[in-house]
């Protein structure tokens, strides 16, 4: 009779894992199983047949130029990201701290580009930026600064890119470190004996290591947003002038989806895997030194 | 002191000043462009158009396949929505309340394919997809996305902090596990869930680069792949900027309203349940 029960117990526990736990094998694990599989494979798409290649795709890509170009650009792209949207956001957070008349209204504004669709407002930034018609430059030219390429040049489409997103996501960031700082006890200021200390020493010592578990989950999750950043490269500059703006991912994308080199791109796509790991790891690794919960 | 306070006070003032006319102006930007000529658009001498053009909204809405985007964006995002918080509850509760083997493992499964970049999934999802015969429809987008691995997430989080007394004494009383969840634990974590249907509707609205590997009819295009190809379709005799203009405005604005009324529920979901320590 126990048996019984303890059986009809699990299988409804199962029954309420199922529904989520199919489409979780289908659509997320089995295809990274895939995934390497194919990247070990010189598969076309079109054709039905495939040789085995083991590691050729992988040992191309290492001798591939272009690579190492993708991953200079990502890497740029993630810290130009990354260091602004954390510094300002949480200036942001201090300057709205304290409410008053008016900041809610703020609040709405820093955080409403997060909410629209990432094509709609590049698309706007677009002609913002545009070299000879845009608002950008005139600006620039109001403050007697020369204009700018922007997105036209080489020299400045990844700066572009980085300001589009580094708008786009700053309110977000703003919001997280609100609540954390709500969170930080008052008594720890009077009780570190800090009452006449220097306001900047206060910030130091006990703010930042309070906030410190919001500092390291916001750069968790803007760099696996930056590393997987698609929608305003391909509406701004489709990866280049020249492969400028060109991102692992991007890379991938125009290799599977463009060139239909599903070998190749799915090495990238493991290799992709591997960083957000590496950095996953040396992140979780290194915050037991500066996170304090 | 007084003085020093009062420019801190201005110093501070200042600094928010710009940061909001630097978040707002793209927005203010696209709909003064929306109401332009399109000779009025090119000349960088004209801030503000001569006569609001109206009419381009009017082109838009009605001379445009703009609405059906938006339609075909809405139908699929509210289904999506509907099927992922249903997964996400049921798959969360399992976790929380139930004593099954394998627990630690499938959460530790689930855990790790957060961080990973979706993308990365692309090519052999496109291709299950393909030999489903689902491409280009609907079923395939909507399938491909019914389990939201931050929604199991945010609900496991709510679901920890129900008391397992009331969970007990609902068992006791006889309830089912899934009217324990639908009528007891869901009106306990009523928040969380609301944050959930907020973010995962706008990012599933939102949505461009996967639904645009899949769709290339115009009839089921989402908005974002829609208003690219309206975008890109202009170029052919120079892009139409102030079309283009109007076509964002009438995309982005019903959001921006959308999140003016719940915008209490993003600000405190997002900061504070998102299930951060500290």
């Amino acid at each position: 009779m126990k048996k019984k029960l303890n059986l009809r117990k699990v299988s409804s526990a199962w029954l309420f894992v199922i529904p989520a736990l199919i489409p979780l094998i289908v659509f997320w694990i089995y295809p990274i199983f895939k995934s390497i599989y194919i990247s070990f494979t010189d598969w076309d798409y079109m054709s039905p047949t495939y040789n085995f290649v083991f590691f050729d795709n992988f040992k191309a890509l290492f001798k591939d130029q272009r690579f190492y170009d993708a991953l200079w650009n990502t890497i740029v792209f993630t810290l130009g990201t990354l260091l602004p949207t954390i510094v300002l956001g949480l200036l942001l957070a201090l300057l709205l701290q304290k409410s008053f008349k008016g900041s809610g209204i703020i609040k709405f504004i820093l955080f409403s580009p997060w909410i629209t669709p990432t094509v709609a407002v590049s698309i706007v930034w677009t002609w913002i930026y545009d070299p000879g018609s845009g608002i950008a430059n005139v600006i620039l030219n109001f403050f007697g600064l020369p204009g700018l390429q922007w997105i036209k040049s080489s020299d400045t489409a990844m700066l572009s890119v980085i300001i589009v997103t580094v708008w786009k996501s700053l309110g977000y960031a703003m919001i997280f470190y609100l609540s954390a700082l709500e969170k930080v006890p008052r008594e720890l200021f009077e009780a570190s004996g800090m009452d006449g200390a220097k306001s900047w020493q206060r910030f130091r010592d006990v703010t930042i290591p309070c906030i410190s578990p919001t500092t390291f989950f916001l750069m968790i999750i803007t760099m696996v947003n930056s590393l997987q950043a698609y929608d305003q490269i391909q509406i701004l500059t489709q990866g280049g002038p020249s492969g400028s703006t060109r991102t692992l991912l991007y890379m991938y994308y125009q290799l599977g989806f463009e060139e239909f080199n599903m070998g190749q791109a799915t090495a990238v796509a493991i290799v992709l895997i591997l960083i957000t790991v590496l950095l996953s790891v040396v992140q979780f690794t290194g915050s037991k030194k500066w996170v304090h919960y | 002191m007084k003085i020093k306070i009062g420019l801190e006070k201005v110093g501070k003032a200042l600094l928010l000043f710009i940061f909001s006319v630097f978040t707002a102006f793209p927005f203010f930007w696209m709909v003064l462009s929306a109401l332009k000529t399109k000779a009025e658009i090119m000349d960088v001498s004209k801030f503000f158009p001569a006569e609001f053009q109206w009419n381009n909204f009017y082109e838009v809405i009605f001379h445009s396949p703009l609405l059906k985007y938006v339609w075909n964006s809405l139908f699929v995002s509210v289904l999506t929505l509907a099927i992922q918080i249903v997964t996400a509850a049921m798959i969360a509760y399992a976790i929380v309340f139930m004593e099954f083997k394998g627990r630690k493992i499938l959460f530790a499964i689930i855990m790790g394919t957060y961080m990973l970049p979706t993308a990365a999934t692309y090519i052999p999802s496109y291709i299950i997809l393909a030999n489903l015969n689902l491409l280009n429809s609907f079923t395939g987008l909507i399938l491909s996305n019914c389990v939201s691995i931050f929604g199991i997430f945010l609900l496991r989080q709510a679901f920890m902090q129900v008391p397992v007394g009331v969970i007990e004494a609902a068992r006791i009383d006889g309830a089912s596990q899934w009217k324990i969840l639908w009528r007891v634990v869901c009106p306990m974590t009523k928040s969380s869930f609301i944050t959930f249907g907020l973010m995962n509707f706008i990012t599933c609205y939102n949505s461009y680069m996967w639904p645009s590997l899949i769709t290339d009819s115009d009839e089921k295009m989402m908005v974002s792949q829609g208003l690219r190809k309206f975008f890109i379709e202009g170029g052919a005799y120079g892009t139409e900027w102030p079309l283009v203009m109007a076509g964002s405005t009438l995309i982005v604005l019903p959001l921006l309203i959308l999140f003016a009324f719940t915008q209490k529920w993003f600000i405190n979901g997002i900061g504070g349940d998102t299930g951060m320590k500290g």
